[in-house]
């Protein structure tokens, strides 16, 4: 079993759904549900959700091999400026590696992270594509 | 034939609120499929099939089913967490035990206080989940419900149903009537067992009847049941604006609406398997989303999905002004079918998990 | 406050490559032997740094494990691992320990074994460097992030690809003398720009080599400070939060942070006179340390790599290798060399070395200021 079962279901909001901890102390907004401001440590933070939507503002081709990512290459790895102002890092789907291009505006959507092939536990998360209703 | 009679009409007070759909962006062209396996190529006319929607690796039934389900809440307007029961009709559940129901539900933000399960009955599950959570509205037991179907189809390479076998999802959100973009008006099941299409339980692709699926398995549930609806609403093929059926390639839905009495031209508005093939669970109800993505308040809509096993539904669906309001808060069906990217027959043996490799 | 000081007195290294015949602990005895040989005794201490002994040989506590495998009954020992510093942390750790009098000599080894599985587990154990929640499961590997920094740079600066490529085939050219190099073949910018594509931009000849070895220094106060001596003035080291939680991808927060605390300490040396030792785990962060340890100016780091003589004389984790948890052994052995006799057909007559190690993206660093004795 490769796929730890809590690691990922305690977590599974913050990868269902884009979670961002906004520091009641320094202000700063930050990508991913946290207990704890990433930029100052303070606990005093508020957890709110992204709509989802932004603009990929850089991005690589990726033929980087781990084990398991053989259906799943080339990647593209980028990252996303949310329309709420915060970068998210991120894959980028259903688009061809020689299109993809700083700029084109992208969504969430849920798709496989990985699985645990061939008996084991498949992780969901949110992966972005070129949003398809303006 | 007799078959259970509804003697109220409590789907009466219940509608349809918001519609989604997808399909993925990769297709393969039905000649390269039967080029690839020696049919002879106007097989690809007889059927009415051009090419198939193929999900990429990283998709499956949960992540089509939850963009489907997430534009019919869009478009329903509701909160998620006034969902009462989630309900995914599939035939190609990524877990065998493990309901992807919950999947969805938990990446929507639906209440956990609920109803949710998977479920299986061939090509109608979604469509027997949107009868059960109408049913759960209409008895006061929960507000909304959401009734998903959703497919990776599967076909045995080599088998003429390789040519049709296809990814795509179709969601409903249900509630009262009032608040509905189209209305149920009434709603039968007609369910025999007969067996003209299976899947053994460790085997990765179906068999079935070929000849059988027609006349004794398709054709005969679908007209019984649209039969059944139309006599108990005193309803004629003439009082309908649309026809929408289960089509598992483009020629049976023409056919065995003809059979009923309806012309083509109610029919095929409602077909989209010869673009993008028969997503099973999703099948009936794109072809339905692809109806409202249009229809004209006021008017009435048949659809009636049909599952091997084998069972058909028949819904009558009466459009109201509200559709007008949410219809462009999604993408619609016709948006998703111009979304394309031809890939070869590997990268779908790829994409679907079919060559045999050690993982 | 007058503090003691700590030495390096003597450094071994083993050659890097893929040595299927020797596991981890044959790395160890053959650096331990050689350490035998040039100092005679056992030390008070052993520290081993090793970042992926847990999850390629399958080893805790490999520490423990060397002490009884070397027959070193009752020395206490340690093991350390911050990533891909690992090396240069096990160093800060050996020279606190000679400081604080509680030992008097510290061998420090790094080691590591990266050939015990195929690349693709290899790749995803290293890929572990970054946040298992936030990045590693989204699919997000380290040579990613590599690229997305080095087009943020190319952008910014108006810098291409070739300019970039200066680096590898600097780093390929010094490793030709250094026998314990692991690629021991020149490049040039062509073959750079043609080489199988990891994360584009970035080639296999941007990116460090797979490969085993060890290292070893001995630490040791002054009453042990052997005749070979050279002064570890000072290491200092930061941590700095993800590549997406920052404004300035082009800049190394932690690499900064650590440069920040040690500066002073080099009082007026130019920095492009003192033997270097930057982390080039990737082509772009090597130029990215030269800027920001000052070296260079921003955007300029690529011109001015043919006129530092004493960068990376071993060849870089380019060239001589990336033995993730030796490596900063590796630097600071073929430092030591340097000072002491020469390497790699170099002679460096300078007072000062200055030895940076970062993890990934920059999530750690450190920083080790030598001194000659």
């Amino acid at each position: 079993m490769k796929h730890s079962i809590p690691i990922f279901w305690r977590n599974r909001e913050s990868h269902y759904r884009i979670k961002i901890t906004k520091c009641n102390a320094c202000g700063k907004p930050a990508y991913f549900g946290r207990d704890r401001c990433p930029y100052c440590g303070s606990r005093n933070v508020t957890i709110i959700e992204s709509e989802g939507k932004g603009i990929l503002v850089n991005f690589t081709i990726s033929y980087y091999r781990r084990e398991g990512d053989e259906e799943h290459l080339p990647r593209i790895i980028g990252l996303i400026r949310l329309d709420e102002g915060i970068m998210v890092p991120g894959e980028i789907v259903d688009i061809d590696p020689s299109e993809v291009k700083e700029g084109i505006r992208v969504e969430a959507v849920l798709r496989r992270y990985s699985s645990d092939d061939p008996y084991g536990l498949i992780y969901y998360g949110l992966k972005f594509i070129p949003i398809l209703k303006k | 034939m007799k078959g259970f009679k509804v003697l109220s009409r409590p789907e009466a007070k219940v509608g349809i609120l918001g519609w989604g759909a997808y399909i993925p962006r990769q297709r393969l062209k039905a000649s390269e499929i039967a080029g690839l396996w020696g049919f002879e190529h106007s097989i690809t006319k007889a059927l009415w099939i051009e090419e198939k929607a193929v999900a990429a690796a990283d998709e499956d039934a949960v992540t089509m089913g939850w963009y489907a389900a997430r534009s019919a809440i869009v478009r329903a307007g509701i909160n998620p967490q006034d969902i009462g029961a989630v309900f995914v009709g599939t035939e190609s559940k990524p877990y065998a035990v493990k309901p992807s129901a919950t999947i969805i539900a938990d990446a929507l933000n639906v209440s956990y206080k609920k109803l949710s399960t998977d479920m299986e009955f061939a090509c109608r599950a979604g469509s027997e989940g949107l009868r059960i959570a109408t049913a759960l509205v209409a008895s006061g037991t929960i507000k909304y419900g959401l009734a998903i179907g959703s497919d990776t189809a599967q076909a045995n390479p080599g088998d003429v149903l390789e040519l049709t076998a296809a990814s795509g999802a179709a969601a409903y959100v249900v509630g009262p009537a009032e608040e509905s973009v189209a209305r149920f008006e009434g709603m039968v099941t007609y369910i025999t067992d007969t067996p003209d299409f299976w899947r053994r339980d460790c085997s990765h692709y179906p068999l079935h009847g070929e000849g059988f699926t027609g006349d004794p398995a398709y054709f005969h549930h679908i007209m019984t049941s649209v039969k059944m609806l139309m006599e108990e609403l005193g309803l004629k093929p003439e009082d309908f604006d649309y026809a929408v059926f289960h089509q598992p390639n483009g020629k049976f839905p023409l056919r065995v609406g003809k059979k009923l009495g309806f012309p083509k031209e109610k029919i095929l508005p409602g077909i989209v398997t010869p673009w993008i093939g028969n997503t099973y669970n999703a099948s009936a109800l794109l072809g339905l989303a692809k109806v409202l993505d249009s229809a004209k308040p006021g008017q009435r809509i048949l659809v009636a999905p049909f599952g091997s096993g084998a069972g058909s539904d028949a819904i009558s669906i009466i459009v109201t002004d509200r559709v007008l309001e949410v219809r462009e808060k999604a993408p619609k069906v016709e948006e998703l079918i111009a979304r394309k990217k031809y890939i070869s027959y590997a990268q779908y043996a790829r994409s679907r998990h079919i060559i045999r490799r050690i993982v | 406050m007058q503090v003691s000081k700590a030495f390096i007195s003597a450094a071994c290294m083993t050659k890097i490559g893929r040595h299927f015949k020797l596991g981890i602990k044959n790395l160890i005895h053959e650096v331990t032997a050689c350490m035998e040989e040039k100092t005679g005794s056992r030390p008070d201490y052993l520290i081993v740094a090793s970042a992926l002994s847990a999850l390629q040989t399958h080893q805790l506590d490999i520490a423990s494990i060397t002490t009884q495998y070397l027959g070193w009954n009752n020395i206490p020992s340690m093991r350390v691992e911050t990533g891909e510093t690992s090396g240069i942390a096990a160093l800060e750790l050996a020279q606190y320990i000679v400081r604080s009098g509680a030992a008097s000599k510290v061998l420090v080894i790094g080691v590591e074994k990266m050939t015990e599985y195929p690349s693709n587990k290899v790749n995803a154990d290293y890929a572990k460097i970054l946040d298992y929640d936030t990045e590693y499961v989204r699919n997000i590997t380290p040579p990613n992030y590599a690229a997305l920094v080095m087009k943020e740079y190319m952008r910014k600066y108006g810098v291409t690809r070739d300019d970039v490529a200066e680096w590898p085939v600097r780093m390929h050219a010094n490793a030709v003398s250094n026998p314990y190099a692991q690629l021991r073949f020149p490049v040039s910018k062509e073959g750079v720009r043609n080489a199988m594509v990891i994360s584009e931009p970035i080639t296999l000849l941007d990116a460090f080599p797979i490969g085993d070895g060890a290292a070893a220094v001995l630490v040791t106060d002054e009453s042990a400070r052997g005749k070979d001596a050279v002064e570890v003035v000072a290491i200092t080291s930061a941590s700095a939060p993800s590549l997406y939680l920052r404004d300035d991808m082009t800049e190394l927060p932690a690499t900064k942070a650590a440069w920040a605390s040690l500066r002073r300490k080099l009082e007026a040396q130019r920095l492009d006179e003192v033997a270097l030792q930057v982390h080039d785990s990737y082509s772009i962060y090597g130029i990215l340390a030269l800027e920001t340890l000052g070296v260079s100016d921003r955007g300029k780091a690529c011109s001015i790599i043919p006129s530092l003589e004493y960068l990376n004389v071993g060849g870089g984790l380019k060239a001589r290798g990336h033995p993730i948890g030796a490596t900063g052994l590796y630097q600071v052995a073929e430092t030591y060399e340097l000072m002491i006799e020469g390497f790699a057909g170099k002679q460096y007559s300078g007072e000062y070395a200055l030895i940076h190690s970062m993890s990934g993206p920059d999530y750690n660093a450190r920083l080790a200021l030598l001194r000659r004795w």
